[in-house]
Formats: C-alpha cells, sequence, structure tokens
C-alpha cells in the first residue's frame, strides 16, 4: 500500500510538469479561444500540485522514516542527506508558485503582453522546479535500492 | 488594444510568494542551526516538516492579503515587469540557500 501511494504522489507531481509545459505553449499563443482552457489548466496545475504535496507529506511523515533508516546506513547517505533535505523543502517554493499560477492566469493575457511574461516565468519556474524535485526523488529511490543490494551482499 | 495592468491580487500574492520563499529557505538554516527551533516546531505539530509547511502557507496567504489591503485598499502597484523581476531574485535565492545551504553548511 505505502508503494501505491508514493506512485500517486509521483504521478500527480508529473502530471503537475506536463500541464505547466502544456500551460507554456498555450500562454505563447494566448487569445481569445483558449483564454478558457487555460485558466482551467492553471487551476490542474495547482490541484495536480496539492494532491502530489499533500500524499507525499503524509508518506513523509508517516512512512518515511523506515526508509530513511535504511538509506543511512547504506552506501549512499547523501540520498537523504542531501536530496531528501532539499526536496522537502524546494517543494514548498513549488507549492507557492503553483498556488499563485490560477492568480496570474486570472489576467487577460490575450492582450497583455508582461502579464504573459510573468506566467511565463512562473510556468517555467514549476517547470523546472518539478522536475528537479522528481530528480530527487528518483535519488532517493535509488539510495534505498543500492542500501537494500549492499545488505544482501 | 494592449493593456499592461494586473490584478491587485496578482501584484500582492506575487510579492508574498517571492518573500515567502526567501523565508521558507531562512527558515530551513535556523531549523538546521538550532535544535531548539527544530523542537518548538516539532512540539507545535507533532513533525517539525509539517509545522514548517504551515507556518510558510499561513505567511504566504497573511502576506498577500495584507500587500493587497496596502494603499488604501487599491494594493500595492507595481510594473509587472518588477513583479516579474522579484518574483525570479525570490525563487532564485531560496532555491540556492536551500541547496547552497545543504551542500556546504550542513
Amino acid at each position: 500500500m505505502n508503494e501505491i501511494i508514493l506512485m500517486f504522489h509521483v504521478l500527480f507531481g508529473a502530471g503537475c510538469v506536463i500541464t505547466a509545459v502544456w500551460l507554456f505553449v498555450d500562454v505563447l499563443h494566448a487569445g481569445a479561444a483558449n483564454r478558457a482552457r487555460i485558466r482551467r489548466l492553471s487551476w490542474a496545475a495547482a490541484a495536480f500540485m496539492w494532491c502530489a504535496f499533500l500524499i507525499g507529506g503524509y508518506w513523509y511523515v508517516v512512512d518515511y522514516p523506515a526508509d530513511k533508516a535504511i538509506i543511512l546506513h547504506g552506501p549512499w547517505p547523501f540520498a537523504h542527506s542531501y536530496f531528501m533535505e532539499t526536496k522537502e523543502h524546494l517543494v514548498i517554493m513549488l507549492l507557492l508558485l503553483t498556488s499563485f499560477l490560477p492568480v496570474a492566469t486570472a489576467n487577460n493575457l490575450a492582450v497583455n503582453r508582461e502579464a504573459r511574461r510573468l506566467v511565463l516565468w512562473v510556468l517555467a519556474g514549476i517547470a523546472l522546479l518539478g522536475l528537479m524535485i522528481e530528480g530527487d526523488g528518483a535519488m532517493i529511490a535509488m539510495g534505498v535500492k543500492v542500501a537494500l543490494l549492499a545488505g544482501q551482499h | 488594444m494592449e493593456n499592461t495592468g494586473v490584478s491587485k491580487y496578482t501584484i500582492s500574492f506575487g510579492l508574498s510568494l517571492a518573500l515567502c520563499s526567501v523565508l521558507n529557505a531562512l527558515l530551513v538554516v535556523t531549523k538546521e542551526k538550532s535544535r531548539s527551533v527544530t523542537s518548538a516546531l516539532q512540539r507545535i505539530t507533532g513533525h517539525q516538516w509539517v509545522t514548517h509547511v504551515i507556518i510558510v502557507l499561513v505567511l504566504f496567504l497573511f502576506f498577500g492579503w495584507l500587500f493587497a489591503k496596502s494603499n488604501q485598499g487599491q494594493g500595492m502597484k507595481l510594473a509587472v515587469k518588477r513583479l516579474t523581476e522579484i518574483i525570479l531574485a525570490g525563487i532564485v535565492a531560496g532555491g540556492l540557500i536551500i541547496t547552497g545551504f545543504y551542500l556546504v553548511a550542513d
């Protein structure tokens, strides 16, 4: 069950990044035709992020201590001491960015170049931070794997 | 016709985003350097990270509301280009403090 919870965390996180990239393209071509879709997608990106955050937060508080102990006794202790430590705090910035997104896209992007630029920068930040955090997650999972493999030999 | 303004909430919550990104990073450094701060955060909700998240989210809402209420309720006046620069500066500074701290100082 723990692994299923974790997969949903990754799924929603990936959903947020994919939505941000989709939105980036839509905002580049912002007009009357895609105005409603941009707003809906910005809410979707925020919802994906909140789901990923709440599921990941629950897993981090309830289930991660066991993984942490395994990682710290393995050959990659930095998977916790660097990658998890940065991930758990960078993700708060990502949560703020995605929560701000629907506010920023509520402006009329079709006729406001500076508002478009603002939203594009926010989306770029969401995509880059999201990918970085997905990478952190991969390093943490690898930290558990190498520790368990090392224990078998 | 080109419009250059944005809503007062875009400016107020944009500024709050930049400010809270930096405050988030400073809280990371503070709790990592002070066991008593970590213990105090731990006592409030039972987990220091949960308290940390709640503090940052509450500050984000508070500053967003506060900046929107300033200037007799009209919100802060700021060029959108400047707002974008402030948000980017806040995000980059917050990110660098966190990644740099765990890389070098911790």
